[in-house]
């Protein structure tokens, strides 16, 4: 199968900037993936993914070398607005992503840009309301909203336009705890039913364990570690690139350092559970 | 947290007066403001305002009217004086200062009852640019968090000794600057996240942009406009013929 | 000593009480965490500590004082805030006048502004870019100068809001050094935060907020406890309280951290061996 993104010796760097930003990136990415991009601030990866929906080279412009294609097709060829109904984009600060009034008219407001005739746009309006659990907001002013409910906005606002691939920049970063597994949750729904590919920079590993199916660390422009999730999670020195370890997972790093040949490997607590509690009774 | 912005944005009611096309309500708004500006007489005007009240009273926002000028009480006392100072005498400070009220009031009707989505519907039958309607709407949309960024950053000031009363006046001036500086940048900072978010959902793609929305003039709304009409012609013909 | 006594507080225009009842009292050389939903109160609440807001009912006294009584300025001489987004407050023209700023405002003495303001930067290693404006600085290096511009007076209870968004692990641990530092100085930090690995780490006394009223105020261990409270203010349970949970008989206590935890499991795995 073909890679539905794909980076060939891709380096940036900004015009007002001398050190490239991005270099020597090669990365696959296949449809229906759900990929989880970290590293410390300032490693490129809010770039990377600009580079993918074509803000790079469109909007900023820059050094650009290398090719990114995305779904058959070079970003630097197409106009913004085609990849626009190929990436969403859900920004992290829900305020700036919403321009209209009422939910409704800012979710369409993508479809009627690509002139999307009417009764298509009420199908696909009624159906993004339905898939994001929203219908009941569909008259609110964006004042109206919490945080959360703004997100799921945002996301309906880019999905009416059929995207093969959902871009969020660290989506969740201001959401409490639960809203922000809720959220987390909806996501993996989206990309089990409708197959969308996701690739999601965000801070609290700890909500996406059970959900990524890949794991790429950047940093200084550059991909240090691509692999599946679990595999990549186990990496020793994960918190010298910023990232934050969820404690059940370093504990088993230590442990493992330490000597003690656990039988498996778990994500969450509650395998980690089952699997000490069969270890020590099997033992006694 | 929006509570400050609260007199500055529509809130939704039903009333009547509501569901009317908001071209119409704009029409019976200018044809008001229209008549405030030919009247001349106690009389006239007294007219004029009844009728203001009662679509007030109609659509519910009587109170949000009243307020609207009361607030605006000091600029009219300033009219009146200045009227009597200059050499006018009291009953032309008067008719002044009720033009005053009924040219603001007259105004204050559409922007009560309509939504900024109905504003948005009107300048585009109008066939406005769109970028223009854009722009505006966009602002509009702003305003209440805009006026966020700017209690949020003068209690982060407050927070760190700025007395923003204090001082002679040109201190004063000067206490604005730390207020000013991070509202502007935090303004720069907004516009570039919009600009991002309204590439990435094809904004300016427009060579054949479909409108999901439309008005359409239905019965009430040809009532509405013809009572309106018929008025305004009554009205100046009972003033410049009839001489009442 | 904080203490806030029976309060009530509206926005002007806004019919429902934002805070209900509030009843708390802070005392020097603590750490505590206020958690709970997004507009739960919790920025609403933290505003009155330094009278940027002030009760409609009952009062908040600081050292005694009335905040009804006492200006903003004054108050924030003893109670710093410093709030989310380091954008809100940054406007000088060097890092170095942006530390200095509030130190003018309070009227400190040229000397001891200098002093002051080079010990804060150094701290929070920024003292190269004294000369550079602030505004080129990165996320995290913008939210360790709002930090360094109001610990650098030296104020006794340090209020911070949501400290660690955005920041990545490296900056993290020192935000929480510069926790603990304060800590021994007998200071309190009251910290406004939904990052609850962060939280249990620091062990501080925990003030759960739902809909304007304090559901719960007690230690870390005894609020994660509380199964219906925590869910009642959208916090998750950290991992390691979750894993005493599912292991309880095991384990003595939920594990501080990774390396409590990893003598523990090393123990039971050489008793079960």
């Amino acid at each position: 199968m073909t890679p539905l993104i794909k980076f060939i010796d891709f380096n940036f760097s900004y015009l007002d900037s001398p050190t490239p930003i991005l270099k020597n990136i090669n990365l696959e990415i296949k449809e229906g993936e759900f990929v989880l991009l970290v590293g410390p601030s300032g490693c490129g990866k809010s770039t990377l993914l600009r580079c993918i929906n074509g803000l790079i080279p469109h909007l900023y412009s820059g050094v650009y070398k290398g090719k990114v294609i995305v779904d058959g097709e070079q970003v630097s060829e197409k106009n913004i607005s085609t990849l626009a109904t190929k990436v969403g984009f859900v920004f992290q600060n829900p305020e700036n992503q919403i321009f209209m009034f009422t939910v409704e008219k800012d979710i369409v407001f993508g479809l009627e840009n690509i002139g999307v005739d009417k009764e298509e746009i009420g199908r696909r309006l009624e159906w993004a309301l339905k898939i994001l659990n929203i219908e009941h907001l569909r008259y609110r002013a964006p004042y109206e909203l919490s945080d959360g409910q703004k997100q799921r906005v945002a996301i309906a606002g880019t999905l009416v336009m059929h995207p093969k691939i959902l871009i969020l920049d660290e989506p969740t970063s201001l959401l409490d705890p639960k809203t922000a597994y809720e959220f987390i949750s909806t996501l993996k729904e989206l990309n089990r039913s409708i197959g969308i590919t996701i690739i999601v920079v965000e801070h609290r590993i700890d909500l996406l364990p059970k959900v990524a199916d890949r794991m790429i660390v950047m940093d200084g422009g550059q991909i240090v570690f691509d692999g599946p999730f679990k595999d990549i999670i186990k990496e020793k020195n994960l918190h010298l690139y910023g990232v934050t370890v969820p404690p059940i997972i370093s504990l088993q790093n230590t442990l493992s350092e330490s000597g003690v040949n656990l039988p498996g490997y778990s994500l969450d607590v509650r395998s980690f559970s089952e699997m000490i509690k069969k270890e020590v009774f099997r033992n006694d | 947290m929006f509570w400050i912005a609260e007199g500055l944005i529509y809130r939704r009611q039903d009333s009547v007066f509501h569901t009317i096309d908001p071209r119409i309500k704009l029409l019976i708004s200018m044809m008001l403001f229209f008549l405030s500006l030919v009247s001349s007489t106690i009389v006239e005007f007294s007219i004029i305002l009844v009728l203001i009240f009662f679509i007030g009273a109609l659509s519910k926002t009587l109170k949000r009217m009243v307020r609207t000028f009361v607030f605006s009480l000091s600029f009219l006392a300033m009219i009146f004086v200045i009227n009597i100072l200059v050499g006018y005498d009291i009953m032309f400070s008067i008719i002044i200062s009720l033009r005053f009220i009924s040219v603001v009031s007259s105004t204050s009707i559409f922007f009560l009852t309509s939504s900024p989505d109905e504003l948005e519907l009107v300048m585009k039958s109008f066939y406005l640019p769109y970028d223009l309607i854009f722009a505006f709407v966009t602002a509009v949309r702003f305003v209440p968090v805009i006026m966020l960024d700017a209690i949020q950053i003068l209690d982060s000031q407050r927070s760190r000794g700025l007395e923003i009363e204090k001082g002679n006046f040109i201190k004063r001036i000067k206490n604005y600057i730390p207020v000013l500086i991070p509202l502007i940048v935090q303004a720069i900072i907004r516009s570039e996240e919009l600009a991002e978010a309204m590439e990435s959902r094809a904004y300016g793609f427009s060579k054949k942009k479909t409108s999901y929305y439309s008005l359409h003039l239905r019965k009430r709304d040809y009532f509405a406009a013809t009572v309106a009409i018929c008025f305004m012609i009554v009205f100046i013909y009972a003033i410049y013929f009839l001489h009442i | 000593m904080i203490e806030v006594k029976q309060l009530y507080f509206k926005y002007p225009t806004m019919k429902d009480y934002v805070l209900k009842n509030i009843n708390i009292k802070i005392e020097l050389g603590q750490i505590v965490a206020i958690m709970g939903s997004n507009g739960s109160g919790k920025t609403t609440l933290i505003k009155h500590f330094n009278g940027l807001l002030k009760p409609n009912e009952g009062y908040v006294k600081v050292f005694g004082k009335d905040t009804q009584d006492e200006s903003v300025a004054a108050l924030s001489r003893k109670v710093g805030l410093v709030f989310q987004n380091p954008d809100h407050q940054i406007f000088s023209d060097t890092v170095w006048n942006e530390v200095t700023f509030a130190l003018k405002n309070f009227g400190f003495e040229e000397e001891v502004i200098k002093k002051r303001v080079k010990w804060a930067l150094e701290f929070f290693n920024l003292i190269q870019y004294k000369d550079t404006s602030p505004l080129l600085l990165s996320g995290g290096e913008k939210k360790r100068l709002c930090l360094a511009s109001i610990l650098a007076w030296d104020p006794d209870y340090i209020v911070l809001d949501e400290p660690t968004v955005g920041q990545d692990f490296l900056q993290k641990e020192k935000l929480r050094e510069v926790i603990k530092m304060l800590i021994t100085r007998n200071k309190t930090v009251i910290i406004v935060s939904h990052d609850i690995e962060f939280i249990w780490l620091l062990q501080p006394r925990i003030i759960l907020l739902s809909n304007g009223e304090v559901v719960k105020d007690d230690v870390c261990a005894n609020v994660f406890k509380d199964d219906a409270s925590i869910d009642k203010c959208g916090v998750i349970k950290p991992q390691f309280v979750e894993l005493f949970d599912h292991l309880a008989p095991l384990l003595p206590h939920p594990p501080l951290d990774v390396l409590e935890a990893r003598s523990t499991f090393l123990k039971l795995m050489k008793k079960g061996g």
